[in-house]
């Protein structure tokens, strides 16, 4: 008990100090990035979402490493969930007779749904909120209602992980694309004065590529988790 | 072309790292060489190029305006770093070379983590700093289960969380100084504050900014509240790991501590106190509980914790000749620390067991690794002419005007001579049946490091004039005081080792016994953050 009101109080001076910090930063409050992105954005980048611009051109170098956060928790989650053992023809814990009919018919009329709307924020993720990550979340979870339908269903992860992992030296190779054609690193590498319509095919492609990169090992993810939970 | 080696540094082992892991074929294990050599070849070429004009390496990645876009830049001290993760990334991987089974798997993450940490040396951009050190938590865990053995999983599970809880803060440290300077790059905002026009450095937002970042470097550094995942970790990750990980990675840390506090310079934030409190109580506590630990592995580890205080007791001064001891330090705690845990992988590999106690005899067995071990023990102990001695003389001499200081560091040399002459028992005694392992690989990489830490240990003064224009020359190893404190700090701890240790009374059992909750090492993390709240902001 002692312990736990130790604790408020602790907790309760660093909330004090922060909303203390927080008058200051109205006072402070340095707009200057905010204002570069707004003003200047869509020109730099013929990306509309100005999310998607930063992501994918002001702070590539970030996203690249933010989808390698995500490959090295997949292939940390594989290797960790790879045992010795062999159990193979073990079922899955999402038993068909289990899921409600209800359920599985639902999930058979959503399933297509959640597939073209992934695709749709992955393709306009530089025009409307969305992108490759938030969209390759949505795609995972549509493949995830597969395996409500579909209790058997068998995965080869391996091809998976490494379909993800060419995927992601596929990304490396298109961002620095721009080393060759423009002598910068990591950003469009169509010329900065090229029409916003010419700069989208390149804010699509890498949307796309990172769309399937994130869906692809997310997707890996749960299926080792539901081999782990047999 | 010059100018983009630091992106090639951190690219060509993330790539050879993908491909080792795509290509399934035993051989595809030399790629990791061929990379070594590519970034050590082009390290050099560029330190070559770069000398005296580190202004230069400054660009921005596409070309954007400078406070927007990502920059990365080299200096002295990250160059230097360069240097030392290259080297010992060269030892692991040689060291590893021939063992188990699944080594193309692991080669994959430890490739990746070494294009990761380099790029958390060069970058110039908060953000990205945030990005690299939770990418590195995440690999960092991974390698420690790698085995998946025993406790493994536990400990993993320890060290990502109580890490990634301190990267978060080091996340909302950067959302304060973003609100504050419309812009994350290091150098623009180290140049606004020096400038002192827009803040006077009492705001209290940019003081608890501070507070949070120091929160976040503190836990991935293993300071006093927050060391308590380090011992856990390097107790169950493999040799070779725990010699990265202790050599290295924790360095990540104070190397991080030294560029806060950089682009903090003119904010008159008043830390050395603090800090060197923090030190010292991290070398204390570390040493005591080394001593008591009977499993070689967790001494080593425990030891990690008290030199890194150590560090710290030289990093927190403003005198920069205390500093560079602290940063000398630094180097070689990586180099005898990395040679300690590789040769105490060894060792354990052929007697099978962890326990002090049951391995006698290695001199007999094994005399060419316990002459590197012996080189190595002679080197954290701070003997003349050995590589630990040169950093503990310059940190010594900046803090010889205090009394307290003084002693601190005296008790901690003691505690450490204490403990090592404990370990080093497992060099005497009768010769066992056991099989002999010979690995010429382990050798080689074994021989590398003792051999520097005796090359660090008698050309300290070109070595550190030639790269950091620091002149150490007050530092002299044929000086009669240095053995003589030397041999006395051997005698002390040799009869406190006799007349306390070896009888382990019920203190020295309870202190090894004592195991620091996950709830517990959380609530001392509040404590700390709150603590430091305290000391910068309030007062």
């Amino acid at each position: 008990m002692i312990k736990q009101l130790i604790l408020i109080g602790l907790l309760g001076i660093l909330f004090g100090v922060f909303f203390v910090s927080m008058q200051d930063i109205q006072e402070l409050y340095n707009t200057f990035g905010k204002d570069y992105i707004a003003a200047t954005g869509f020109a730099d980048t013929g990306s509309r979402n100005l999310v998607t611009a930063i992501l994918l051109d002001y702070r590539l170098f970030d996203s690249l490493f933010e989808a390698g956060i995500l490959l090295i928790a997949v292939s940390g989650v594989i290797w960790i969930s790879k045992h010795e053992s062999q159990e193979k023809n073990a079922q899955f814990m999402l038993d068909k007779f289990k899921t409600p009919d209800l359920f599985v018919t639902f999930s058979r009329l959503v399933y297509p749904l959640m597939l073209a709307f992934g695709f749709y924020v992955i393709i306009n993720g530089h025009v409307s909120p969305g992108g490759g990550f938030q969209g390759g979340a949505i795609i995972a979870t549509a493949i995830l209602i597969l395996y409500y339908i579909d209790a058997d269903k068998d995965t080869n992860i391996a091809l998976i992980v490494t379909i993800e992992k060419i995927l992601y030296i596929a990304i490396l190779l298109v961002a620095s694309l721009s080393l060759v054609s423009r002598g910068e690193l990591f950003t469009n590498f169509f010329v900065i004065d090229a029409s916003p319509d010419t700069k989208a095919i390149y804010l699509v492609l890498l949307n796309v590529m990172i769309g399937m990169k994130v869906a692809l090992g997310l997707w890996t993810i749960f299926t080792a988790f539901l081999k782990e939970g047999r | 072309m010059m100018l983009y080696v630091p992106i090639a540094l951190i690219f060509i082992p993330v790539f050879s790292a993908l491909i080792i892991y795509l290509i399934k074929a035993q051989s595809i294990r030399y790629l990791a060489f061929v990379a070594q050599i590519a970034m050590t070849v082009l390290a050099i070429l560029y330190y070559e190029a770069y000398t005296g004009q580190f202004a230069d390496t400054f660009f921005v990645i596409g070309g954007w305006h400078e406070r927007v876009g990502i920059s990365l830049i080299n200096d002295e001290l990250s160059l230097s770093f360069v240097f030392l993760s290259l080297f010992i990334w060269w030892m692991v991987l040689i060291y590893t070379f021939n063992t188990g089974q699944n080594h193309r798997t692991f080669l994959f993450f430890l490739m990746f983590l070494q294009g990761v940490f380099l790029g958390l040396l060069q970058t110039n951009d908060l953000f990205n700093m945030f990005v690299f050190l939770e990418l590195m938590t995440i690999l960092v865990a991974i390698l420690v289960v790698f085995k998946k053995a025993g406790d493994s999983f536990r400990a993993g599970i320890y060290y990502l969380l109580l890490n990634i809880s301190g990267v978060m803060m080091f996340l909302i440290g950067i959302i304060l100084i973003y609100f504050t300077f419309g812009t994350i790059n290091v150098n623009s905002v180290q140049t606004v504050i020096a400038a002192g026009e827009l803040v006077s450095g009492d705001e209290v937002a940019l003081r608890f900014a501070y507070v949070l970042l120091m929160a976040g470097i503190s836990v991935k550094a293993a300071l006093f509240p927050v060391h308590s995942w380090l011992p856990k970790a390097h107790g169950v990750a493999m040799s070779a790991i725990s010699g990265l990980l202790s050599g290295l990675v924790v360095k990540g840390g104070l190397y991080l501590f030294l560029r806060v506090n950089q682009m903090f310079a003119g904010a008159n934030i008043d830390y050395a106190l603090f800090f060197y409190i923090i030190g010292a109580l991290t070398a204390v506590i570390g040493v005591m509980f080394a001593l008591t630990q009977k499993d070689m592995k967790q001494v080593l580890a425990y030891h990690t914790i008290s030199q890194v205080g150590i560090v710290m007791m030289g990093l927190s001064h403003y005198d920069p000749q205390t500093v560079y001891g602290g940063l000398l330090h630094i180097f070689n705690h990586a180099l005898f620390k990395s040679l300690l845990f590789l040769g105490a992988g060894v060792i354990i590999k052929a007697y099978k067991t962890k326990k002090i106690k049951e391995i006698r005899g290695v001199m007999r067995t094994m005399p060419v690794v316990s002459i590197f071990m012996i080189i190595g023990m002679l080197s954290i102990t701070g003997a003349p002419f050995f590589n630990g001695f040169i950093s503990k003389s310059i940190i010594k001499y900046g803090i010889q005007d205090s009394g307290i200081k003084y002693w601190i560091l005296f008790i901690v040399n003691i505690g450490t001579a204490t403990s090592f002459i404990k370990m080093a028992q497992v060099f005497f005694g009768p010769k066992p049946m056991t099989i002999r392992l010979r690995s010429l690989e382990q050798r080689i990489a074994l021989m590398t490091l003792a051999f520097a830490c005796v090359v660090l240990g008698n050309f300290y003064i070109p070595i550190s004039t030639g790269f950091f224009g620091v002149d150490v020359s007050h530092v002299s190893v044929f000086q009669w005081e240095a053995f003589f404190d030397y041999a006395v700090a051997l005698i002390i701890g040799f009869c406190f080792y006799k007349l306390v240790i070896e009888k382990d009374p019920l203190t020295v059992r309870k202190i090894r016994e004592f195991n620091l909750s996950f709830e517990m090492s959380n609530y001392l993390f509040v404590l700390y953050v709150a603590v430091m709240t305290v000391y910068f902001v309030l007062l």
